[in-house]
């Protein structure tokens, strides 16, 4: 009994040593034996559909010493699925990333830096064929690329054409101001079923102070931090603070929405017609022609002060330092900028390719859906000359979300005055001193 | 368990190994720590070893990336000094706490004891008031954010065809946790079930006797009812505290933890600086030094309940 029993013991362990074993052999990036095609292994964040659409374009790619591999994973929880497999180095050899996350990685040397691929590579896969703006933000501090940027992130304000006809109000266009836009909340707020006129989560969340920045560099004023990924300093000057002013007063009189108000279901409420004007990306447009709105819509620049000023993001594509090999991960990362947006943005617009000569498909589709005020938004945003960053790209990123929530929105709520600015922006300043 | 002598001729028979224990002795007890080895393994590696990383990455700065750094009480000085979002996430736990505690109670308490009474349908009525607790929480929650929506969801158009006021629920900064907890009262069929049972083990001697003496029903409630079922609600007490503490889902899922911080918990704060979203690098160490401020008020609340309970907890000493 006893020998049953060890015996038993012994091949359970022995059992459980293969799976482990076998488990941790099977997960990760897999370079493909060293006769045989090297598997290049993909992961995004995309839907299920936009993901068949990328599995059907990559298919096509042709390399006869590089097999591509999309991996299958459900598009939700993206961010917890990242951190473990950083965590377990298991990351595939691409993964979609967005800009803070490529900062932040490559500062802890996680990733491959392309720079010198971008920069010295054969053909016209190179820096310039990109948005500037796009390229800038993916360096870090030292010149570094851990990963390239692949679409952008356009925002603007998506408005209700009905209701600003029915109340006889101008539509918004390129050139009106952030004067016209409260004024314009004034007269939409409460009037037929909706109840502020403006919903601008990008301004009363936690990246408002970062939003703000557009009113007071439009105005000739300095953004709140000089810059999002490796900033020095932030600051609160007397425009900033007018434009703080002039938003604070707007939450008050009801017009805008205030801090605290769950944005979550702000766009199914813009297309039912109950939120008239908001704050938002340009990737809406590809739900809207999905789920067509019962309104009649458009998309404008934000508004201006003085110049046109916008925001800036973009997502990208990013490998991990221990891809096998960079050179069969490189084709492979050239092949989706260069083609595969070709053959998924036409079906599902969702944003504008960084790389510039790949962006004509999603014009294309968005005219063709006669979503021409989003084809003009989206290329002023694209040529603005004053753009901000959205949020902080630091690794105490997270630090300022919490500081903005005890310090900025109480401000803007009118629970807290407007010369408490100050000791909030010192506050951001220690954390910069901090980080640096 | 095994009972280990020392002489006779049975002991002769099986053989005595050197310290006295018979071998068949010494196989049983060789048999039951084989029994309690998974368990015992299941404690070390699931609750022992989290429980002593867990306060090691306390003391470090960890991100889960690279190697933890030893920075010995910087992550609690940290958090009692200077992170703006702790103390206000102690006082949305205190305050939930203070809020469901006790309403759960005597809901449940109330409840429990109309599903005492003899009536037709009595089953029916039992099953439909624990029903939310065998639903999947999620959706439930899901459910009432969009009751709570102040301009679709139903509350409000139905108090507003009513011609009663209506509310910001879960976006009012002082609305926004009596709204969560009134969601959280929606599972107190948990409470419910357990108060019932305790209920049906009173002895109905004792009721039938007070009947006899002419005791009205808050005599009866207070003098019989609630001294024999006082060592349930001691439990009930703890476990409600103790769950109160740790609330998650339902200010996850309405709120996010706002506005501001007004639904902000500590079990919140610990998961969005463990667990960031998408783009922010965990911190883990902190998080970890939150995890072991919150064990020790948990530790501390039950002690200081325990210690107190002898004052209002009914104990019979002679049925030792």
């Amino acid at each position: 009994m006893r020998i049953v029993v060890k015996r038993t013991i012994g091949v359970t362990a022995l059992a459980c040593a293969g799976l482990l074993t076998a488990t941790a052999c099977s997960g990760g990036s897999d370079g493909g034996s060293s006769d045989g095609p090297v598997t290049v292994k993909v992961m995004t964040w995309e839907s299920a559909e936009t993901n068949a659409a990328i599995k059907k374009a990559l298919a096509d790619f042709k390399d006869d010493n590089v097999k591509v591999e999309l991996l299958e994973t459900p598009s939700g929880q993206y961010g917890d699925k990242l951190a473990s497999l950083t965590q377990a180095k298991q990351l595939p050899d691409l993964f979609w990333c967005g800009n803070d996350t490529e900062q932040q990685y490559t500062s802890q040397g996680l990733l491959v830096d392309w720079a010198d691929k971008l920069n010295n590579g054969d053909g016209d896969f190179k820096a310039d064929k990109f948005v500037p703006s796009a390229i800038e933000n993916w360096k870090t501090a030292d010149g570094q690329m851990g990963g390239l940027p692949s679409l952008m992130n356009t925002y603007g304000v998506w408005y209700n054409a009905d209701a600003f006809t029915a109340a006889g109000i101008p539509l918004p266009k390129a050139g009106w101001t952030w004067d016209d836009m409260y004024a314009a909340a004034a007269k939409l707020a409460n009037k037929n079923g909706a109840k502020y006129g403006l919903v601008a989560d990008q301004l009363t969340g936690p990246d408002g102070p970062f939003t703000m920045s557009m009113y007071s560099v439009s105005a000739g004023g300095a953004p709140f931090t000089d810059n999002v990924n490796h900033p020095t300093k932030a600051e609160a000057d007397d425009k900033y603070k007018e434009g703080v002013e002039k938003l604070t007063a707007a939450i008050k009189n009801g017009s805008v929405a205030p801090p605290g108000y769950d944005a979550a279901n702000v766009q199914s409420l813009f297309a039912a017609g109950k939120v008239p004007m908001t704050f938002g990306g340009q990737w809406l447009a590809a739900g809207f022609q999905t789920d067509k709105p019962k309104i009649k819509y458009g998309f404008a620049p934000f508004p201006q002060v003085q110049t046109p000023t916008t925001l800036y993001d973009s997502v990208g594509i990013c490998t991990p330092q221990y891809t096998k090999d960079q050179d069969a991960t490189y084709k492979v990362l050239q092949y989706i900028n260069t083609k595969v947006w070709d053959a998924v943005l036409p079906a599902s617009p969702v944003a504008p390719p960084a790389y510039t000569p790949a962006q004509t498909s999603y014009f294309d589709a968005l005219t063709k859906a006669q979503q021409q005020t989003v084809v003009d938004t989206v290329k002023a945003d694209l040529s603005a000359e004053k753009t901000v960053g959205v949020r902080f790209t630091t690794q105490w990123a997270s630090q300022v979300g919490d500081l903005t929530t005890a310090n900025y929105q109480p401000i803007l709520s009118g629970k807290k005055p407007i010369t408490d600015l100050p000791a909030y922006v010192d506050k951001i300043n220690g954390l910069i001193k901090q980080g640096s | 368990m095994t009972a280990v002598t020392t002489g006779g001729p049975a002991n002769r028979k099986r053989g005595r190994t050197r310290g006295g224990m018979s071998r068949n002795a010494g196989s049983d007890v060789r048999a039951a720590y084989l029994f309690i080895a998974p368990a015992v393994i299941g404690f070390l590696v699931f609750v022992g070893y989290p429980l002593i990383r867990s306060f090691y990455l306390a003391l470090t700065k960890y991100n889960g990336l690279t190697d933890p750094v030893f920075v010995g009480l910087g992550n609690f000085r940290r958090l009692f000094t200077t992170d703006p979002a702790f103390w206000p996430a102690l006082r949305a736990t205190g305050y939930l706490v203070l809020l469901y505690v006790p309403l759960s109670l005597i809901l449940g308490l109330a409840l429990a004891m109309f599903c005492n009474q003899r009536f037709a349908g009595v089953r029916v009525v039992r099953t439909l008031a624990y029903l939310p607790v065998v639903l999947p929480a999620v959706a439930t929650i899901t459910l009432w954010k969009f009751i709570l929506d102040p301009q679709v969801g139903l509350m409000n158009t139905i108090l507003d065809r009513l011609g009663l006021p209506t509310s910001l629920w879960l976006q009012s900064s002082t609305m926004s946790m009596p709204s969560v907890v009134l969601v959280m009262l929606w599972g107190v069929g948990g409470t419910m079930i357990i108060f019932l049972a305790a209920l049906q083990s009173v002895p109905t001697e004792l009721y039938e006797a007070a009947k006899v003496d002419g005791a009205g029903p808050w005599s009866v409630f207070f003098r019989i009812t609630m001294p024999m079922i006082s060592p349930i609600m001691l439990l009930q007490v703890i476990l409600q505290t103790t769950a109160a503490l740790q609330t998650f889902n339902q200010p996850k899922i309405l709120t996010n933890g706002g506005p501001g911080f007004s639904t902000k918990v500590l079990m919140l704060s610990i998961y969005e600086n463990g667990f960031p979203t998408l783009g922010r690098i965990p911190q883990l160490g902190y998080a970890s030094a939150q995890v072991w401020v919150l064990f020790v008020i948990i530790i501390a609340v039950i002690a200081l309940t325990a210690k107190f309970s002898s004052l209002w907890t009914y104990s019979d000493s002679t049925s030792d």
